[in-house]
C-alpha cells in the first residue's frame, strides 16, 4: 500500500464527499410519494395552494437524510476511536453503556408520559442525551478506578453497566403499556425521522466540530494504537489524549442516539470496512469512515422507508441486515493485507 | 494549540448563526385559515376510523391506517401506513386539513412533526370507557357534527344501561380473561378490559397488580378460582381452532371451576379489542358468555 501523503488524504475525502452528496440527493428523490424537481423548482407555493412536491422533498426527505447523514457520520467516527483506544476490533460505540444508558433514559420518558417540548423535541431526546452521557461517565469513572489494567477495566465496566442497564429496561418495558411498549420497542431498533431545521443545525454542528477535533487527535491516536509504553516515551501524553477523544466521541454518538435511537451495526463495520479497504492511519480513517457511515445510513434509511411503504422499517433493521453479509465479504475478499488494533 | 481555539470559536459561531437564522421554535402556521368544518381527514387508528364512520363522516374521510378494516367500506379509502408506523409522506399527500390520532408517544409524535409542517392535528387519549365517550364528542366539535355525537353517545349509553340492567341481579361471576396462553398472560384491573367485564356483570378474576396485563403462573389460576375463562382470537376466522387449543390447554387445570363447568369460552376478538362505537355488542358478548340463560342460550 503507498504511503499516506496529504495530497492522496484530501483526494480521496474529496471524491468520499462528492458521492456522498449524490447518495444524499439521489435517495431524497426515492419514497413512497413521486416527487417531481420540476413541481420543487416552482418554489414552496402551486399557485393559491401549497405544493405537495415541495413540501415533501423540501420539510420530509431533506430533513431526514441530513439526520441519517449527520448520525451516521457520528456513529462511525466514534466507532473508529472506540476501537483504537479500547485496542479491541469488537468496540463500537455503544460498548460502554452508551445504549443501555440511553435507552433507559428513552424508556423513563416514555412511561413517564411527560408531553413538554424543547424546541419541538419530545422529552425522549433529552432523557436520552443525559442518559447516555451519565452512563459513560460512571463507566469512565469505574474504568479509572481500576487504574493499572484500564482497558479491561473499562471494557468489563461497560458491559456490566450495560447488562444492569438493560435488566432495568427489561424490567420497564414488561410493566408498560402496549402502546408505550411499542414506542419504545421501535426507539432501540433505530427511529429516523424528519427533524426541526434548527435541532439539525445545531446537531449537525455539534458532530461536525467533534469530527474535526477527533480528526487533530489522528496522529497521537496513531501512536497509541501502537501501544502505551511506546507513545510515551515519545512523547504523547496517553492520558489526556485518551480522555479527551473518549469525551468527545461519547459527546457525538450521544447526540447522534438522542437524535435517532439505538441504530445498531453503522459504528462497528463501517470503521472495519474502511479500514479493510484504505488501511489503519487515523488520519485517513476517520474522514473517510465518517462519510462512508454516512454514505451506509442514508442507503439504510431510504430502504427502511421504501421497503414495505406506505409503512417503515426501523432502520437498525436494515443496517443489520445488508451491513452483515456486506462486511463479510470484505472480510474474506481483503482480510490477509490489513493491520488489525489488537 | 491554534487549531483547537479555532475550531472552538468555528462551532460558537456556527451554533450563534443558527439561532440567528433557523430558530424556529414555535410551529409555522399555514397562510390561510384553515376551513372550521373539515373535509379532509386522515384517521391513524382503527377505532378512530370507526368513530368517524360512525359519525357520517365517510365522504370527509381522506386516508386511514391500513388496519382500519371496520366498516368494511373503510378498507378502500387510501392508506398511509399502519398504526404503529405510519408515512408522515402518505399523510401529506392525501392533502388532510384535519389528522386526527391516538394521544400515545408514537402518534403524539407524528401529530406534531405534522404540526411543525402546519398541518392541523387532533390527538386523542382513548384508554378507557369514560374516555370513548370523551373521543366521540371532541370528534364531533372538531368536525361540526356535535348533535350527531351527542346522539351517538346516547344510545350507546342506553344500550350499556339496558345490558347492565339486565346482568346486575344474579351473582357476580369471576372471569379470567385470558390474553395470550403461552406464556399466560391476562387482562389486569387497570384496563378497559376489566370494566367491560364489570359492566357485562361478572368481576375480574385477577386482583389488582403492578402489571396492565400480568403474566401469571399456574398457582394464580388455581387460586383465582375463575369460573369463566374468556379468550378472544384475535385473527379474524380462528374462533375453532382457538377453541380446539384452549380446551387441550386449560384441560390440566382439574381444579378450576370454569375447567369442571365446561365454561371456556372463545370469542371474535375483533369487537372487544378496540373501544370504538361497537363498544355495546363486545359487552353484550361478554355478557353472552357469563350469562347465557339471560340471551336464551
Amino acid at each position: 500500500m503507498q504511503p499516506l501523503t496529504p495530497k492522496i488524504l484530501l483526494f480521496r475525502t474529496a471524491v468520499a464527499a462528492l458521492l456522498l452528496i449524490a447518495i444524499m440527493l439521489a435517495c431524497a428523490l426515492v419514497g413512497s410519494q413521486d416527487v417531481s424537481l420540476r413541481a420543487v423548482f416552482r418554489g414552496p407555493r402551486d399557485g393559491a395552494t401549497p405544493s405537495l412536491d415541495y413540501e415533501i422533498l423540501m420539510r420530509v426527505r431533506i430533513p431526514r437524510v441530513l439526520l441519517a447523514a449527520m448520525v451516521g457520520a457520528a456513529l462511525a467516527s466514534s466507532g473508529v476511536i472506540f476501537q483504537a483506544l479500547l485496542r479491541n476490533p469488537l468496540a463500537d460505540p455503544y460498548i460502554l453503556g452508551i445504549s443501555s444508558g440511553a435507552g433507559l433514559g428513552a424508556i423513563i420518558a416514555v412511561i413517564s408520559g411527560l408531553s413538554w417540548t424543547l424546541w419541538g423535541r419530545s422529552p425522549i431526546a433529552i432523557f436520552a442525551f443525559v442518559g447516555a452521557l451519565g452512563t459513560v461517565w460512571l463507566v469512565w469513572g469505574i474504568g479509572r478506578i481500576t487504574g493499572r489494567h484500564q482497558v479491561a477495566g473499562l471494557l468489563l465496566a461497560g458491559v456490566v453497566v450495560n447488562a444492569f442497564f438493560s435488566a432495568m429496561i427489561m424490567f420497564l418495558v414488561s410493566i408498560a403499556r402496549g402502546q408505550q411498549l411499542y414506542a419504545t420497542i421501535f426507539w432501540l431498533m433505530g427511529n429516523m425521522t424528519e427533524e426541526d431545521l434548527f435541532v439539525l443545525w445545531v446537531g449537525g454542528g455539534g458532530i461536525l466540530a467533534g469530527i474535526v477535533a477527533l480528526f487533530f487527535l489522528g496522529p497521537q491516536l496513531n501512536i497509541i494504537s501502537v501501544g502505551h509504553q511506546d507513545a510515551r516515551s515519545i512523547g504523547v501524553s496517553v492520558e489526556r489524549v485518551e480522555l479527551t477523544a473518549f469525551a468527545i466521541s461519547a459527546f457525538i454518538t450521544a447526540v447522534a442516539v438522542s437524535l435517532s435511537g439505538l441504530i445498531g451495526f453503522v459504528g462497528l463495520i463501517v470503521p472495519h470496512a474502511v479500514r479493510l479497504l484504505f488501511g489503519p492511519d487515523h488520519r485517513q480513517l476517520l474522514p473517510l469512515s465518517s462519510l462512508a457511515g454516512a454514505m451506509f445510513l442514508v442507503v439504510a434509511d431510504t430502504i427502511a422507508r421504501i421497503v414495505v411503504a406506505p409503512a417503515q422499517l426501523p432502520v437498525g433493521v436494515v443496517t443489520a441486515m445488508i451491513g452483515g453479509p456486506f462486511f463479510l465479504f470484505l472480510l474474506v475478499r481483503y482480510s490477509r493485507r490489513v493491520y488489525w488494533p489488537t | 494549540m491554534a487549531k483547537w481555539w479555532l475550531l472552538t470559536a468555528a462551532a460558537a459561531l456556527w451554533m450563534a448563526c443558527g439561532y440567528a437564522l433557523v430558530r424556529s421554535p414555535a410551529a409555522e402556521r399555514r397562510a390561510g385559515p384553515s376551513p372550521s368544518i373539515p373535509t379532509r381527514i386522515v384517521s391513524l387508528a382503527p377505532n378512530l376510523t370507526e368513530i368517524l364512520f360512525a359519525l357520517g363522516l365517510e365522504p370527509s374521510i381522506a386516508g386511514v391506517t391500513q388496519d382500519s378494516d371496520y366498516p368494511p367500506a373503510a378498507r378502500d379509502k387510501p392508506k398511509v401506513g399502519t398504526f404503529w408506523q405510519p408515512s408522515i409522506e402518505a399523510v401529506i399527500a392525501t392533502r388532510p386539513d384535519l389528522v386526527v390520532t391516538e394521544a400515545f408517544e408514537q402518534q403524539r409524535d407524528l401529530a406534531r412533526r405534522l404540526q411543525r409542517i402546519g398541518y392541523r392535528s387532533l390527538a386523542i387519549n382513548v384508554e378507557t370507557i369514560a374516555g370513548l365517550f370523551d373521543a366521540i364528542a371532541t370528534i364531533g366539535a372538531a368536525t361540526g357534527e356535535e348533535e350527531r355525537a351527542h346522539a351517538l353517545c346516547a344510545d350507546m349509553r342506553a344500550e350499556i344501561d339496558q345490558l347492565k340492567a339486565k346482568t346486575a341481579a344474579g351473582p357476580r361471576l369471576k372471569v379470567l380473561w385470558v390474553v395470550q396462553r403461552e406464556p399466560l398472560r391476562v387482562a389486569g384491573r387497570n384496563t378497559f378490559i376489566n370494566e367491560m367485564i364489570e359492566l357485562a356483570g361478572g368481576e375480574n378474576a385477577i386482583g389488582p397488580t403492578l402489571h396492565i396485563y400480568p403474566a401469571i403462573g399456574a398457582e394464580q389460576v388455581i387460586t383465582a378460582r375463575p369460573d369463566v375463562i374468556i379468550e378472544p382470537a384475535m385473527l379474524p376466522g380462528t374462533v375453532d381452532q382457538q377453541r380446539r387449543q384452549a380446551l387441550a390447554y386449560w384441560g390440566r387445570f382439574e381444579n378450576v371451576p370454569a375447567v369442571t363447568a365446561g365454561r371456556i369460552c372463545i370469542i371474535d376478538g375483533d369487537v372487544v379489542s378496540r373501544l370504538s362505537p361497537r363498544l355495546p355488542e363486545g359487552i353484550r358478548t361478554v355478557a353472552r358468555c357469563l350469562r347465557p340463560d339471560l340471551f336464551g342460550e
